[in-house]
């Protein structure tokens, strides 16, 4: 089959795996949408610099597996190549996302103010620590199923992870557009986000078992922590 | 109905604490030193709610399964507390201390630490005014004559220890003369034994006669007048009795 005709660009454009063409001074001549939106967490140069010190020593494609994460973006392996001295192209190649395989027992649930509860876990940690708190929440967020005591014990190791920090900023909002799909249901999203100057990992891996078992999808940085919570009815 | 009286911060967040989660399915524990009000408060802001000791298994776990509130005192007594699940509960825990933290962060999502009389000096003088009234209307006793201020502060077992100092205090400062000698009576009865007994219980009547004495007229040569015994008798007494 003759290839030659076919545009293959509508392809890439729409791949789901960022790929970016670059100059050799690290100018991007091409970047596809999913490359757009990486870009949105990290720096052209970042990714500049890890074509470079992957790219294959003679002209060609080295494809090498490593394990990337910036943000909501994590990817397993990379594919950096050239085959002229005036174009790089690095793709990415997209870590797949573990579905969560804790089943929703609704019933198991119990509707709640996701305020309130935000509230009484802001009172307690204001209990031990003295830092700045400033917090901006939607008090028109409608109440949700939740098991109460989880998220509790969730939202306190959040914040405990935070108690060294001299001001912290607390936001929750509706993702306005975003929905998560549960048993085949759309369910509208809302983002808890706590930043800081910093803060400890110590009970990280609690905090992700917790939003596994509550259903909320999580991100863990160095300075913020963004849980995206499934407004269940 | 239960009233529960603090001007400490820290109390008064924990009794904020309780009050946004009191809707709520979640479980809350107060831990803190024994008798420093933690069943108390609890009683205050939840009146209905059942209470069951931690002391009992069984029990606990009966009323979990027909009610889903609950309050379990003496939390750390309880033998098997990993086998609870406190799933769309509410349940709210008293301990007198922490015993396994890892046990406890597990079950709990707000872990509330109480802090002790010592550390509430504002919440004592109410307390001990509370105590004064108390023990003046138990004993039948004229409360113009005191005051909480002059009241010792024994705060060693918290609210119990301080209780009972001022129940003491009060006894010790209204007894008739007819009654100091039921006392030392009863006290004889219990422990008069041996072949030295006089001299051996003689402390009872010498001790507090010079000591109350030094303290009337602070000098012994006055004393000794007043008591009308020789000078070196009282000072040779007042050795013996090692009387500062």
């Amino acid at each position: 089959m003759n290839t030659l005709s076919i545009d293959f660009r509508p392809f890439v454009e729409w791949d789901n795996n960022p790929f970016i063409l670059f100059d050799p001074k690290g100018k991007i001549l091409y970047l596809n949408n999913s490359a757009e939106i990486l870009l949105g967490y990290v720096s052209k140069k970042e990714l500049f610099d890890l074509a470079l010190a992957y790219a294959p020593q003679n002209f060609g494609y080295k494809t090498t597996a490593l394990s990337l994460k910036y943000e909501v973006f994590s990817f397993y392996s990379i594919t950096v190549g050239y085959e002229n001295e005036e174009q790089l192209s690095i793709r990415f190649y997209n870590a797949p996302r573990i579905r969560n395989s804790i089943p929703v027992e609704k019933e198991k649930l119990s509707m709640a103010d996701i305020n309130l509860l935000l509230e009484a876990n802001i009172a307690l940690f204001k209990m031990k620590n003295p830092n700045q708190l400033q917090l901006l929440t939607d008090p028109d967020l409608p109440q949700l199923k939740i098991d109460q005591n989880r998220f509790s014990k969730l939202l306190r190791k959040v914040l405990e992870s935070f108690r060294s920090s001299d001001s912290i900023q607390i936001a929750l909002k509706l993702l306005v557009g975003e929905h998560m799909i549960i048993d085949n249901q759309k369910i509208a999203i809302a983002q808890l986000s706590v930043s800081a100057n910093g803060r400890y990992a110590d009970a990280d891996k609690e905090i992700v078992s917790l939003c596994e078992q509550c259903n909320i999808s999580y991100n863990l940085q160095e300075f913020i922590v963004k849980l995206e919570i499934p407004l269940i009815q | 109905m239960e009233s529960f009286y603090t001007k400490s911060e820290q109390v008064q967040q924990i009794i904020k604490g309780l009050n946004l989660t009191k809707t709520l399915y979640v479980s809350s524990i107060i831990i803190g030193q024994p008798h420093i009000g933690k069943k108390r408060l609890l009683a205050y802001l939840f009146p209905d709610t059942p209470i069951v000791s931690g002391t009992d298994q069984e029990a606990v776990e009966s009323m979990m399964a027909t009610s889903d509130e609950l309050i379990i005192t003496d939390f750390e007594k309880l033998p098997n507390k990993e086998s609870l699940d406190f799933d769309n509960k509410r349940i709210i825990a008293t301990a007198n201390y922490i015993g396994n933290q890892q046990t406890i962060d597990t079950l709990f999502a707000f872990i509330y630490m109480m802090p002790s009389l010592k550390e509430r000096p504002e919440d004592v003088l109410f307390l001990k005014k509370a105590f004064l009234e108390e023990a003046c209307n138990i004993l039948m006793i004229d409360i113009s004559q005191f005051t909480a201020a002059q009241l010792p502060t024994d705060l060693t077992g918290n609210s119990k220890t301080l209780k009972r100092s001022i129940f003491h205090y009060l006894i010790s400062r209204t007894l008739e003369k007819e009654e100091i000698q039921e006392a030392i009576y009863n006290y004889l009865l219990q422990h008069l034994e041996g072949n030295n007994g006089y001299k051996e219980h003689l402390d009872l009547y010498e001790v507090p006669l010079i000591r109350s004495g030094l303290k009337k007229y602070r000098s012994q040569l006055k004393l000794s007048q007043i008591l009308g015994i020789n000078r070196n008798t009282l000072r040779k007494k007042i050795h013996e009795h090692a009387i500062d």
